[in-house]
């Protein structure tokens, strides 16, 4: 999806809320503010909702923000705090459960049956309960997988989709090669170390009698990174940044690069930069260990809370009722490729390619550690690093112990 | 200076400005200061009732390997800043004054234009300059024949991070003090200059007898505020690096911005804070000093 | 010789200084293929405005340009007209607490700001001052007018107390010969003070963050260019446009004003 068209909208939104910027008097609209991140949601969509809403719902009045990632963590920390906040946000999934246990988001347990919640992902279910409530209602979720360009595989003598890593690892240096890139992976996509690790029979930190430790440090923990390090050597990608830096599905669009490791949706955007790459993109789940089940990969996603500081508690749940509803969660789902929120719903994703090759891989899903601390591990991007200094030659065992440790601090600081 | 009046003009004139302070200054302060005696952290900010917690925060924060690392990379950041700054704005001080008034005025105008240049927009920049692929920097330093720089990730090295940023902040530091400088040293009359060159000074010999004593008094003033800026320096650091890789570029600040804002330890970033003031203050306690004589 | 030596010396230190502003803008002029050629040109070949049209045309810029002057005015106006009053009897009378309230402006730039975002967001929140452009230039103004006051009262003492008697003793009144007499001498002075203001408050971004929440349309360009950063990240002609639209107005200020800068600075940083 085209972010400036997005933002764009954005715009509009808060154009027209700015010329209804009077003091609310019992007659006038109800202005719900809801943040949504960037990337979310398509603008058609997010129009279309806005208008069905507003004529369902008389005297609602939306104002549809759109949230960039930047400093992020900052302003729904304020908002939270604030005496006026904004009456749905949207959170990731692994920062939903720092949120849920500072008191400053309405408990929603009374509506689970409501909301139809018995067959929740757990994905984004478990991060948003903190000791038996639930703050957080699942919004969506989405996983990884490799897309590739046909038109190198098929320069390149490659047919088969590969079913190991050993045979990935063989394809894509018969990628690699003249101008091309094998695979353009970044040198920070923890998700994908994430899920080479869970490979392994590693994790990114185990809890121990209560206490929480670092886990990079293991001898799985560094075969998958390992893995990771020669992965990443069949391509050029830049060694120490992620791949928002530069936005990968640009590079992907140039058309000289095999594969990338991201969500289905991501053909969307390249399509919005390359036209001419339709119909040129494959999608496969990224390989196990071995050919009999796909590798484990990180369940990324969304969950939508309500703040305790928002002024109108009742027309906010009407709102994420409405959005974690079957009708809004088919629409995301197809305008997407997202997961939808209850696995019953998954039956939409049905006869599209990519979106098959996600939920083969979303039956190995796994979530980061369920403690509200995890957020600090990620934002404080000590696990990027950690792969930069790996990848520029540094000894693997002692940067993974530094790290290790600096994770176990981390975990284990309170809050 | 006038004899000592005790009308009520003086505290009427300095009231807004005190009252600004005290409000907007003043009373944060205060709260930070109980904020770092207090648990204070994420639910505390949103929920209120922090209890407290007397000296916690310090004793974990002293106790800690990581705060006398951030401490001493702090030192050596301002350290090097410092020096790099007086040096080169005394040199460029010393040659605007040599130089013919065209010369002069373009080299004026260009230090200005430097120091105008908002610090966000020059990091970016900076960020440009330095970026590993199609940086002109690595292109410059490739063309020279330095060939392992092809390609070479700056940001991925903590040693080469720190450089960039010192060449930032340099580049952003040395014509307000180059300027500054350049204004003190026309006041010295050229008498002085004469007569030391009559007495067979050498061009450094005069420097250190008749400039720098001259001079003294704003030496002491432009290194104190580059003290004090440098070692505040904040939003260069955090766009360009966020203290990293690795913490590489962690100075004081950024760890109390780091640890308030990104870990929700805001008690434990108030404590950061203040010790920084503190420490900052005991630095520069002779140039408080001379002023309160003043 | 000499001569020969020194000039070259100056033109290098000029270009040094000079290069990384004339490269933004070469950058934002050039079209994204001369941008990404493995061999730069120094000089813009194919000039182009379509990375000024990318940058304009992103979200919000106008909204944001015009809260990030409203702010930055707002802040280095009052803080000029209070840190006048404060210079002027800190530098023209004598009296009981005078050196304490010297100390405390200068130890007043110490101030770890950074770390009082929680503080001014409490201060802020309970006094219902979230979401609002006064607060925000409220901050600004403190942050600023520790140096204001600084500098301003080095401007005054630089100037003779007797032109100021002179006018006192031809029956003007106090008032009336700080308007007729320092004024005029003091133009320069204000001017330099205010662009650092001007240029302190305007990169400012981090209190912007915890001060304005549910209203997006009070954010300030410092927050446009970051987060058009994120989107725009490969894209460094747009990147570098948009560096450049938000370093124009201090830039220009400054041409503006370079003149009775130049002077202004000298005289002000002499008396420091």
């Amino acid at each position: 999806m085209n972010n400036r068209i997005l933002a764009l909208a954005a715009v509009f939104a808060l154009a027209a809320c700015g010329a209804t910027e009077q003091p609310q008097n019992a007659a006038g609209p109800v202005k719900l503010t809801v943040w949504i991140m960037d990337g979310s949601v398509t603008k058609d969509l997010l129009k279309s909702f806005e208008t069905e809403y507003e004529a369902a719902h008389q005297g609602i009045d939306l104002d549809l923000q759109i949230q960039a990632w930047d400093g992020i963590g900052e302003r729904v920390t304020a908002a939270l705090a604030s005496t006026d906040a904004p009456d749905v946000i949207e959170v990731g999934n692994t920062q939903v459960a720092q949120y849920s246990a500072s008191g400053g988001v309405t408990d929603l347990t009374a509506k689970i049956a409501e909301l139809k919640g018995e067959d929740w992902l757990p994905g984004l279910a478990q991060p948003g309960n903190v000791d038996g409530h639930q703050y957080g209602i699942p919004w969506y979720a989405a996983n990884r997988v490799v897309v590739y360009n046909k038109d190198l595989w098929a320069k390149a003598g490659v047919k088969e989709p590969p079913k190991t890593r050993d045979e990935w690892l063989e394809i894509t240096a018969k990628l690699d090669r003249g101008g091309d890139q094998g695979i353009y992976l970044t040198g920070q996509t923890w998700y994908a170390l994430a899920g080479f690790i869970w490979d392994e029979g590693g994790d990114l930190a185990v809890q121990e009698g209560g206490r929480w430790k670092g886990a990079l440090d293991t001898p799985q923990a560094l075969a998958g990174m390992d893995f990771y390090r020669r992965l990443q050597a069949l391509g050029k990608g830049p060694k120490d940044a992620d791949e928002a830096n530069p936005p990968q599905h640009e590079v992907f669009a140039q058309g000289k690069v095999a594969q990338i490791i991201a969500v289905p949706g991501v053909a969307a955007r390249v399509l919005e930069v390359e036209p001419k790459l339709a119909g040129k993109m494959g999608f496969f789940p990224i390989p196990g260990k071995t050919a009999d089940k796909p590798g484990t990969v990180f369940t990324g996603g969304s969950d939508l809370i309500v703040p305790a500081a928002s002024q109108r508690q009742e027309e906010a749940y009407e709102l994420v009722k409405a959005l974690a509803g079957e009708k809004f969660q088919t629409e995301l789902a197809k305008a997407m490729s997202f997961v939808p929120n209850r696995t019953s719903l998954a039956g939409v994703l049905a006869g599209d390619e990519g979106t098959a090759a996600m939920a083969a891989g979303a039956a190995n899903g796994r979530a980061t550690p369920n403690t509200p601390n995890w957020a600090a591990v990620e934002a404080t991007s000590v696990i990027k690093q950690y792969m930069t200094a790996v990848l520029t030659g540094a000894d693997p065992a002692t940067e993974a112990k530094k790290v290790s440790d600096t994770i176990t601090t981390t975990l284990n600081s309170g809050s | 200076m006038r004899e000592r009046t005790t009308s009520l003009w003086p505290y009427l004139l300095i009231a807004p400005a005190v009252a600004g302070g005290a409000f907007l200054l003043l009373y944060p302060l205060l709260k930070a200061t109980v904020i770092s005696f207090q648990h204070f952290r994420m639910g505390e900010l949103i929920r209120g009732g922090a209890t407290l917690a007397g000296l916690d925060n310090y004793a974990e924060l002293l106790a800690g390997e990581e705060f006398w690392r951030v401490l001493g990379r702090t030192a050596v950041w301002t350290a090097i800043n410092v020096v790099l700054i007086v040096t080169l704005s005394t040199g460029v001080a010393l040659m605007l004054v040599r130089l013919r008034r065209g010369l002069r005025l373009a080299l004026m105008s260009a230090l200005a234009l430097a120091w105008a240049t908002p610090i966000i927009a020059a990091t970016t920049v900076f960020q440009w300059l330095f970026q590993s692929e199609l940086g002109v920097v690595n292109w410059l330093l490739v063309t020279l024949g330095f060939d392992s720089f092809r390609g070479y990730t700056w940001f991925a090295d903590g040693t080469a991070t720190f450089a960039v940023l010192v060449i930032l902040v340099v580049w952003q530091s040395v014509p307000f003090a180059a300027l500054t400088l350049y204004a003190g040293l026309t006041t010295i009359p050229s008498e002085l200059y004469e007569s030391a060159r009559i007495d067979g000074g050498s061009g450094p010999q005069i420097f250190m007898k008749v400039t720098l004593p001259m001079l003294r008094q704003l030496f002491a003033l432009v290194a104190s505020l580059e003290v004090i800026w440098v070692a505040k320096c904040f939003p260069q650091i955090w766009v360009l690096s966020q203290g990293g890789p690795d913490g590489a570029t962690t100075t004081l600040p950024v760890y109390a911005f780091k640890v308030a804002r990104v870990l929700h330890r805001y008690d434990l970033g108030s404590a950061v804070a203040m010790l920084t003031v503190v420490l900052l203050a005991v630095a520069l306690v002779s140039n408080l000093r001379r002023m309160v004589r003043q | 010789m000499r001569r020969l030596l020194l000039n070259m010396a100056a033109l290098a230190v000029l270009a040094t200084t000079v290069f990384p502003v004339y490269w933004m803008f070469l950058t934002a002029f050039k079209p994204t293929r001369d941008i990404q050629s493995a061999t730069p040109t120094f000089w813009p070949e194919h000039p182009t405005l379509e990375h000024f049209v990318t940058a304009v045309e992103a979200p919000g810029f106008w909204v944001y340009w015009r809260n990030s002057l409203v702010v930055t005015a707002a802040a280095v106006v009052i803080a000029l007209v209070v840190a006048l009053l404060a210079a002027f009897a800190v530098a023209r009378m004598r009296w009981r607490g005078r050196s304490a309230f010297v100390v405390a402006v200068f130890a007043a730039q110490m101030a770890p700001w950074e770390a009082l975002l929680v503080p001014v967001f409490i201060i802020a929140r309970d006094s219902e001052l979230l979401d609002s452009l006064a607060m925000l230039s409220g901050v600004y103004f403190m942050i600023t007018l520790p140096f204001t006051i600084v500098t301003l009262r080095g401007f005054l003492a630089a100037i003779p107390a007797e032109l100021e008697e002179a006018a006192q003793v031809d029956g003007c009144s106090r008032l009336v010969a700080f308007r007729r007499v320092i004024f005029p001498l003091l133009a320069p002075g204000l001017m330099a003070t205010s662009l650092f203001g001007f240029i302190t408050a305007w990169n400012e971004f981090a209190f912007v963050n915890v001060l304005i929440i549910k209203d997006q349309d009070k954010r300030t360009l410092p927050v446009w260019l970051s987060s058009f950063r994120d989107v725009f990240g490969t894209d460094w002609g747009a990147t570098m446009a948009a560096a450049s639209l938000f370093a124009l107005p201090a830039l220009l200020l400054f041409l503006f004003l370079q003149r009775r800068v130049g002077t202004g600075m000298t005289a002000g940083a002499v008396k420091g």
